[in-house]
This record gives C-alpha cells, structure tokens and sequence, in this order.
C-alpha cells in the first residue's frame, strides 16, 4: 500500500488500527515542522527530539480520537506540540539552569534567526508568513512572539512589556486576526 | 496611523467573551480555571466558537511561518520503536481476546446441544451455519488485526533493518578512526625517533665542537708559547711542515707542523697539530732527510686534539738537511729508511 499517497485522516484511521507504517508516513510528512516549531521555541535541539517524540507518540494514542469537528489536523498537530513545548518551556523558565539563552536574544523573528538555508525559501509559504507578520505594528508582533514562540502568559508579558493586561490581550486579538486576514487570501488558509 | 492603531487596541469595547481567547489560543492564559471558562465558551457558544477556529487558523499559520527543519534520523527510528511497543501489548491483548472467544465459541456449544438431547439433523445444520457464520466472522476480524500486526512487523523490521545498518555504519566509523588514531600515533612515534636521534646527534656534534674549541685552544696556546720562546729565548721558526704537499699522498689534509730553532746553537722544538692517532702498533716519526742517510729524531704521541711538541738537539744546522718529514713507523723498531705513510713534509731553506 501507498501510505504516502494518503490524506491525513485516512493515515489517522489506520493509525487508529494500531497500523506503524501509517505513523511513519504522517511523521515523514509532518516531523520537520513539527520538530522545527519545538526549535524555534527551546532554541535546543535535544529537547526538541523530546518533544517531537512525544508528539507523535500522543498522536500514535490519541489520532484514533480525533475528528475533522476537532478543526484541520495540521491544526490539532501543532497545536499538540505548541502546548508540549510551552510546558517544556515553562518548565525551563522554573529550572533557570536548564534556560538556554535570554529571551530577548530573539525577539526579532525576521533578522537574526534565518539561516542561510531559510533563503532558500524566500519565495515559499514561510516567507509569505513571515512577510505578514512582518507588517503586524511592532506591538502586536511582540506579544504574539512573546507568547507563542517564548511561552510567556499575558501577565507575563504586562509585566515585562509594561503594558496594561487588557491592551496585551487585545493586541493578540488583533494580530491573529490580521494575520489571518493577510494570509488567508494569498493562501486560502492551506498549510 | 500610530492613534488610529492605539484606538483600535483599546480593551474598552472588547466582548468580554472573546477576552480571553486569543491568550487560549496562543496558550498564553495564566491560570487553569481560565482555561476551562474559554474552553466552556467554545463548547456552548456558536460565536466565541467561530472565532476560536478563526484565530486557532492564525496560529497555525504561526506554526508553518518556520522553516521545516530536518530532525536526526535517529529520532524516527526511537518513535517507530516506542509505537511497536505499544503494538506488541496490543498483540497480547488480541491473543487473550481470541482465546477467551475460543473458550466460549468451542466445545460448549456443540456439547450442550448434543447433551441436550437436541441432535436432530435439521437444527445441527442450522447450528453448524451459526457457528460458522460466527467463527468466519471473528476470522475475517482476526485475519484484519494479523494483516496489520504483519504490516507492523514488516515495519519494525525495516526499523531494526536501518537501525543495524546504522550500528554497522558507527562500527566501522569507529574502527576507521581507531585505525586513522594508530596511523597517526605510528607517524607521532616516527617524529619523535627522529626528534630523538637529532637530538643525540646534535649532542655528538657539539661534544665534537667542544674537542675541536679545546684543539684550537692548545693551538693558540701552544703559538703563544712559540712566540714567547721565538722573542725571549731567541728561537725563530725555520720550517712549516704541511701534509697537503705533493709529497704526502695519504694523510689529514688538515694537519700541520712546524719546526722553530735557536738562533744561536742546535736546539730546535718540532710542534705538529691536527694528526689523527696513528694505527695500531705504529707511532709517528721525525725525520731529517737530504744529508747522508735519514736522520730519525724521535718517535712521538699525538694528544687527543692531535698535537705533540717536541724538543731535540739538531745534530747538525738545519740548513745541511733537504727536508723534514713525519711518518708512522712501528713502535717495536725504526729502520734506517721511512718506509711508513708519509704524513708531513716540509723542505728546508
């Protein structure tokens, strides 16, 4: 059988049926975004074989139980590892032994942090994101750096930004939602 | 722009229902009953709902805004190995299942009808389609469950597969460097036996610069003597005797001689440098040639730097003689001829 022919949710039934190759094929699809998510969090590659492991062995458990109602998988997969690897994170923080670096190190996701191999993506999806966060106010883009990619809660990010708890909050409103609205056009909210 | 923005980003108008929600979102609340109020929202609001999927939407596209990077391949390798663990529970769980089925679909059912005492042919054949249809049933289940228990195991065997090549790849990695670390301690060992056997001859040769420093220490010295004994005790030098002569073939080509005598009387000192120790058995001779028969002076020993200073009659001036030579002669008698290797020579004024 052709697993990598298959559509997500059919690899998700199969897996369902305890069926390996089916996971292994939704890891060769999914494991270098999911693994380069958890980089970019933990900025430590040994972690992030952690959690990446985890990842799909959660899926490998739970991808019988999930239903298209629960939203797109890729949704659901990322989701599942954004949260491990805010735990991780947070649990980091609690054990300042193990933080790798200052979390002002990256605040800029557009300057320091690309590699000579992201050029080589220039004109693909990523630079179409990057592109649009890139043009959020320099406000909305740190609090949704700040929590979505260093794991900081919106108190946190109040007190580090000195910025009000509610004007926090809805900066992160409106940065999804223009970043939504500025993708969803160009990509037909895809990925 | 930055006071239409400000505006925009006031909290003021903001449906307290949706507060909270790009924080779930981004998991970015702060405590957990916070969670479960949104996540009760979610549930039981068909708005607060629809937005939820809008901004879950958004970040996923945070998620895919970073570039795929590759993971080590020997993590796909750990995560196929942990999923075939959970596979072969899963195994002992549908071997126990198949037999407590066995157990009740087996003999009991055959038995009980016939000790019943219900073995009439018809309802038998209609037993026998039941329990067919039953067991074919739990087969074709089963058979389902064992394709894909096969298709694992044929899975877990590529794993196994890779993870020995791997093995075998580090094996012999290994071995290569061993091999390249004895290589290069081999090369190491090299230098350092020529490093050594430098050094030892660099010992040699300046223990020889020492003897050759003290030779040329007893030569300025012994010229010094000479030129005191030449001023104060009236000597002057007659013959310099040389061994790079065309009359002496075979001897140092840096030794050198000379012979100093009193202006008034017959003493006379012979002074030689630089002569190799004569061979075994042999010693050098002096001689006075040219008036009668060769004249013997004496025989003599080189120091260790090669030098001798003699002091003798002359038995007559040294202007009756042609010439002055050194030879090796044996020590056990002198003939009335040099007939040894010629190692000196000088012709007289």
């Amino acid at each position: 059988m052709n697993y990598q022919g298959l559509e997500d949710l059919e690899l998700l039934a199969k897996i369902g049926e305890q069926d390996r190759q089916a996971l292994a094929a939704l890891y060769d699809r999914y494991g270098r975004r999911v693994f380069a998510l958890a980089v970019r969090m933990l900025n430590d590659p040994l972690g992030s074989e952690e959690v990446t492991q985890d990842v799909f062995m959660s899926v490998w458990r739970r991808g019988a139980s999930y239903t298209s109602k629960k939203g797109k998988f890729t949704t659901w997969l990322f989701s599942i590892t954004h949260n491990r690897t805010i735990d991780e994170l947070r649990k980091r923080r609690r054990d300042r032994s193990r933080e790798n670096a200052d979390i002002d190190d990256h605040l800029n996701i557009q300057s320091g942090d690309i590699s000579p191999a992201d050029a080589a993506v220039a004109r693909s999806e990523y630079a179409k994101i990057r592109a649009a966060m890139e043009r959020l106010p320099v406000e909305q883009k740190s609090v949704v750096e700040l929590s979505y990619f260093k794991g900081l809660t919106q108190t946190e990010i109040a007190t580090k930004t000195g910025q009000p708890l509610g004007t926090v909050k809805t900066r992160m409103r409106l940065a999804l939602k223009k970043l939504r609205t500025a993708l969803s056009a160009e990509m037909g909210a895809q990925s | 722009m930055t006071e239409t923005k400000d505006s925009m980003e006031s909290n003021d108008n903001l449906d307290p229902r949706f507060e909270n929600l790009a924080g779930y979102v981004l998991g970015a609340l702060d405590h957990a009953d916070e969670r479960s109020a949104v996540e009760n929202l979610i549930e039981n609001d068909p708005e607060v709902q629809a937005e939820f999927e809008e901004l879950s939407e958004a970040a996923n596209l945070l998620a895919t805004s970073v570039p795929p990077v590759e993971p080590p391949a020997s993590l796909k390798t750990r995560i196929m190995e942990m999923a075939g663990q959970g596979t072969r529970s899963r195994l002992v769980e549908i071997v126990n299942m198949y037999q407590k089925q066995g157990g009740r679909s087996g003999p009991p059912w055959w038995r009980r009808a016939f000790q019943s005492g219900l073995a009439v042919s018809a309802a038998a054949a209609v037993l026998v389609v039941v329990v067919g249809s039953a067991l074919s049933y739990q087969n074709n289940q089963l058979g389902n469950e064992i394709d894909t228990l096969r298709a694992n195991l044929a899975t877990e065997s590529v794993v196994v597969a890779n993870l020995q090549t791997e093995l075998s790849t580090t094996l012999s990695d290994s071995e290569n460097r061993v091999a390249t670390m004895k290589s290069e301690i081999k090369v190491m060992e090299d230098d350092f036996g020529a490093i050594t056997e430098m050094v030892v001859h660099q010992e040699e040769m300046v223990s020889q610069l020492g003897i050759v420093n003290n030779a040329l220490r007893q030569a300025l010295s012994d010229q010094n003597w000479l030129t005191y004994v030449s001023t104060k005790e009236g000597y002057q030098v007659e013959s310099w005797l040389a061994s790079n002569t065309q009359q002496v073939t075979s001897t140092e080509p840096t030794a050198s001689g000379l012979i100093a005598v009193r202006i008034v009387g017959n003493e006379a000192v012979f002074q030689v440098h630089g002569l190799p120790q004569p061979q075994s058995g042999y010693a050098y001779t002096l001689w006075l040639m040219g008036n009668g028969d060769p004249q013997p002076i004496a025989q003599f020993a080189v120091s260790e730097i090669g030098s001798a200073t003699i002091a003798f009659l002359l038995p007559q001036p040294l202007q009756f003689y042609s010439s002055v030579v050194v030879t090796q002669e044996r020590v056990d008698g002198i003939g009335v001829d040099p007939t040894g290797t010629m190692v000196l020579f000088a012709q007289t004024n």
